[in-house]
């Protein structure tokens, strides 16, 4: 099956979303993400980390150290209540345009 | 929040190598899992890591330090290139730095005064007139009534005999709350006071200069309360003002006085209470907070047309007081400028011109010659540039980090230009006797402009040739051909102006001027200061002519209100078909062409009651009537004036300037005593001085004339002139030898570059001079060009220069010539030296090269 790219916004939900339920370290958001999407979405290395940098600055989520399942000290994501009024935000946007262009490809 | 955004930011940069670590950390861990389940293909890391920091937005300040220190790296390793690279870069800038340093100070840095911005400078304008100083009566009419104005300063500079002092000193009567207003502070006892000093029974006190107090008193503590004698009048000293006081003069006053009491130092004056030109004082007033200068030259025009009712004759009519900012050392530059008509033009533009135009042909040579050295440079490390580009580095990275490069040089030649502007501006300072106060230390304003030519000059010197090196397949030598026409284009330029002013100095030296000087005395008598009415000044004239005339050595004596190379002049500005002239208006006697020996040509002399004729030299005969016979017409100045005479021309005050011109009317009474008495000798003019200055003396003890030598105001004259034709000889003659220096570099470049292609001709039997046509074939269309454009550029330029050139013509052929074949020999040279190498080339050894 080919890989399908991911559009550096929506990568940027997922990650916020996956987040909302406990803080993850950054294999178990590629992890996540990948297997919750029935192993069709594939996070690439090179764009998981630019965008984690980024959400790190907007202040969406912090990085606290915590213990992997391989007992390594590594850094886990923790959504920000900041974080969290981002992801109600962008998910009624998403929700809205998705509708919005369901309707089109519908009708049209 | 967005700044709550940039703190974070700014954390970032701040704990960068920490961050860095723990994203290193955390892709590391991400790998092993990844590695774990069996997925494993990654990129470079570090590449991955460096794309996730650039969200920090701080990448470029990693490149940039890195660039840094490879630049860094790169000039230590080159020290000759690096040395050589830095100082023609520091001559270059430095130039300029001095030039707009000298701008700096005049015009934009405000002078050391309290408030600056709130002085205004006064003059006077009517209809006809112009007057740089006003009547003090008037003065202290505006004082008086003015509401725009918190305080109204004046100032009047005398000179007076000083016991104990050979030559009489300048000195400035001031009205007393001239420091307090200035802000300026005492170094020693006390500073003017208006309380004190104007009441009617103050006594006479005194404010020395630091720098007299030292040479006279050896900066004695305890001068304070001493009495000094001036005019033969005691002063009291009260203080020494500190040696930053500017003052609003830039003449350097040895001692400042009341004004109140000028009357007590010069016997007789009536400064204060006369209208008549002949004592006037300089006005500066303090705006009120809340008003624009323009209210306050509102309310100046109608209090003059109040104070017209009472003095019709002393105000002008239609009279204007015009301001002009007070604060900056420009205002001061006016002097004591007056006259009929329009105002003359402004001397400092063309002077700021060419010398804004020289330092910028001087940094255009020096960076052509940086921009050539460093396209030879590019071709030695083209190896070095084909390996970084063969391990991935980027087209736009590669120019980045070159041009950095030569930013980084330009720092380094923009802080050395800092030093070297300082060092020009400053002994030029010294040597023009320029007053302490104007603090030649760069400014903020010089720094920045300093900075911004060093930018101008890696973007001028360092983009072509970083874009070449860059992009080795296009090497174009159209580049270093345009680099050697601009550089040879830029130091003709310098060369020719260099050269013109060179020979008027030479030509003012030797030339005859139209008069001769060497053996006249002039007497300034300063009647006016000691309160002679014209009367009393005609009687005093008679009989000291004719004593002076019995005197042994003395061959004939004349009167003149400006003595010819003196500072007193009368100008009216003229302009005829477009160009202005420089009328120089001179009331003398009929004695005066006998006595200055100049010829009278046509027509006849002025004669005793002649109120209405007027001589003109012949240079405005020739421009105003060309081809016409100027007797007997009619001119216009103020009143009309019929022609009886033309005197042969004689720049007596403009000697320099070219267009200026010379009228002469007969003295009219009114002038009488503002007259100086002109002695010709038989005898050398230094023995006769003596009896001459006794005699004079002895006429009036309560007078001070001041006797001179023309000859010594001639030669006061010329050191100017010297100043700037030496300044610009070594500018033209340096930018000249670097550019001579960088063809020097090109040819050799280009005779090392075809050294087998020459190896092969010189096999086949080539004569020597085809071979040196084929490596100096390419460099004649450039030099050619440049030498062209040079000629033109200094041609259009060198007309700035009209008003300084003492009669030589700005496109004096005889420069021209010289210039234009001192430069080709000398790049004759500079090109044939390395030359020559091409033609002992050795045709094996050069085959086997490679």
């Amino acid at each position: 099956m080919p890989k399908i790219e991911m559009p550096s916004g929506a990568l940027v939900l997922l990650i916020l979303r996956v987040l909302r339920s406990g803080a993850l370290h950054g294999y178990a958001i590629a992890q996540r993400i990948h297997v919750l999407s029935s192993e069709v979405l594939h996070v690439e290395e090179g764009a998981l980390y630019p965008a984690l940098q980024r959400i790190l600055l907007k202040g969406w989520v912090t990085s606290e150290w915590g213990i992997s399942e391989t007992n390594r000290k590594v850094r886990f994501y923790r959504l920000t209540p900041a974080g969290r009024k981002q992801l109600e935000a962008e998910l009624s946007d998403y929700g809205r345009v998705h509708e919005a262009i369901q309707s089109v490809l519908r009708t049209a | 929040m967005p700044s709550a955004a940039f703190f974070r930011r700014l954390r970032y940069l701040l704990n960068r190598r920490r961050f860095d670590r723990e994203l290193a950390g955390d892709m590391e861990f991400h790998r092993e899992m990844a590695a774990r389940a069996g997925s494993g293909h990654f990129g470079n890391t570090l590449r991955l890591r460096e794309e996730a920091r650039e969200a920090w937005g701080w990448t470029w300040i990693d490149r940039l330090s890195q660039d840094l220190r490879y630049a860094a790296r790169m000039l230590r390793r080159s020290p000759g290139f690096t040395v050589a690279a830095v100082l023609m870069l520091a001559l270059g800038i430095g130039v300029n730095v001095a030039a707009f340093g000298f701008f700096d100070l005049v015009f934009l840095r405000p002078m050391p005064v309290r408030d600056p911005d709130t002085l205004l400078r006064f003059h006077r304008r009517a209809l006809q007139s112009y007057a740089f100083a006003l009547p003090h009566p008037e003065m202290a009419f505006f004082r008086e009534n003015s509401r725009t104005l918190s305080a109204v300063l004046a100032l009047t500079p005398t000179r007076l005999a000083v016991e104990g002092e050979e030559k009489q000193l300048m000195a400035n009567f001031v009205t007393a709350n001239f420091f307090s207003e200035l802000g300026a502070t005492a170094r020693l006892g006390r500073l003017l006071d208006p309380a004190r000093d104007e009441a009617a029974d103050a006594e006479p006190v005194v404010v020395l200069n630091p720098g007299f107090w030292q040479r006279h008193f050896g900066a004695d503590p305890l001068v304070i309360g001493k009495t000094i004698r001036l005019n033969d009048k005691l002063a009291t000293i009260v203080g020494v003002a500190s040696s930053e006081f500017s003052g609003l003069s830039l003449d350097n006053p040895a001692l400042w006085l009341p004004i109140t009491q000028q009357p007590y130092f010069s016997n007789g004056s009536r400064l204060l209470t006369d209208f008549s030109a002949n004592g006037s004082v300089r006005m500066w007033g303090r705006l009120r907070p809340g008003f624009a200068p323009r209210a306050a030259e509102a309310e100046l025009r109608s209090l003059a047309a109040e104070l017209r009712k009472q003095y019709p004759t002393g105000v002008w009519k239609n009279e204007s007081l015009p301001s002009d900012p007070g604060g900056y050392a420009k205002s001061l530059l006016i002097a004591d400028r007056s006259g009929t008509g329009t105002e003359g033009r402004d001397d400092l533009f063309p002077v700021f011109a060419l010398l804004t135009t020289l330092g910028l042909l001087i940094l255009a040579v020096a960076c052509g010659n940086l921009g050539s050295l460093l396209l030879a440079r590019g071709v030695a490390r083209e190896r070095e540039i084909a390996i970084r580009v063969a391990i991935g580095a980027g087209r736009g990275r590669l120019i980045r980090q070159l041009f950095t490069e030569s930013l980084l040089m330009a720092l380094l030649g923009c802080t050395a230009g800092l030093a070297v502007g300082y060092v020009v501006l400053r002994s030029l300072m010294l040597f023009t006797e320029t007053p302490a106060w104007l603090n030649p230390a760069p400014d903020w304003r010089v720094m920045v402009f300093a900075i911004g030519m060093g930018f101008a000059a890696a973007i001028l010197f360092g983009l072509t040739p970083a874009l070449q090196a860059a992009r080795p397949r296009h090497r174009a030598s159209i580049v270093r051909q345009f680099l050697v026409g601009a550089q040879v284009a830029a130091s003709c330029v310098l060369l020719i102006v260099a050269g013109l002013l060179g020979r008027a100095l030479t030509h003012a030296v030797s030339a005859n001027p139209g008069f001769e000087y060497q053996q006249v005395i002039s007497i300034d008598l300063g009647l006016a200061r000691h309160g002679y009415s014209p009367a009393r000044a005609q009687a005093y004239l008679d009989t000291l002519q004719s004593r002076l005339r019995v005197l042994p050595g003395v061959e004939s004596v004349s009167l003149a209100l400006s003595p010819p190379l003196g500072t007193r002049s009368e100008g009216a500005g003229l302009s005829i078909d477009g160009r202005a002239l420089n009328v120089q208006i001179n009331r003398v006697d009929p004695q005066f062409f006998q006595t200055m020996k100049i010829p009278l040509l046509r027509g006849r002399n002025l004669m005793r009651g002649d109120s209405h004729a007027m001589v003109i030299s012949e240079s405005l005969a020739r421009r105003a009537w060309p081809g016409q016979d100027p007797l007997g017409k009619k001119f216009t100045m103020g009143e009309d004036y019929t022609i009886v005479g033309i005197a042969g021309s004689a720049r007596l005050v403009k000697l320099e300037d070219s267009d200026s011109v010379e009228v002469y009317f007969l003295i009219g009474t009114a002038d009488l005593p503002a007259m100086s008495v002109l002695v010709r000798t038989s005898a050398p003019p230094e023995d006769v001085a003596r009896s001459v200055a006794s005699t004079t003396k002895a006429l009036d003890p309560g007078t001070f004339p001041e006797v001179q030598l023309l000859k010594a105001g001639f030669r006061r004259k010329l050191r100017g002139a010297e100043a700037s034709a030496l300044t610009v000889s070594l500018l033209g003659v340096i930018a000249h030898l670097l550019a001579c220096l960088g063809i020097v570099g090109v040819v050799a470049y280009a005779v090392s570059q075809r050294t087998k292609e020459i190896g092969i001709r010189m096999a086949l039997g080539a004569q020597p001079g085809r071979i040196l046509s084929l490596v100096l074939r390419q460099f004649s269309g450039p030099v050619i060009a440049g030498l062209l454009v040079g000629v033109g550029a200094a041609a259009g330029l060198s007309s700035l220069l009209r008003g300084q050139l003492y009669g030589i013509s700005n496109l004096d052929p005889i420069t021209y010539l010289a210039a234009i074949a001192m430069f080709i020999v000398t790049v004759a040279v500079a090109a044939l030296l390395p030359a020559r190498r091409a033609l002992r080339v050795d045709p094996l050894r050069a085959l086997r090269y490679e």
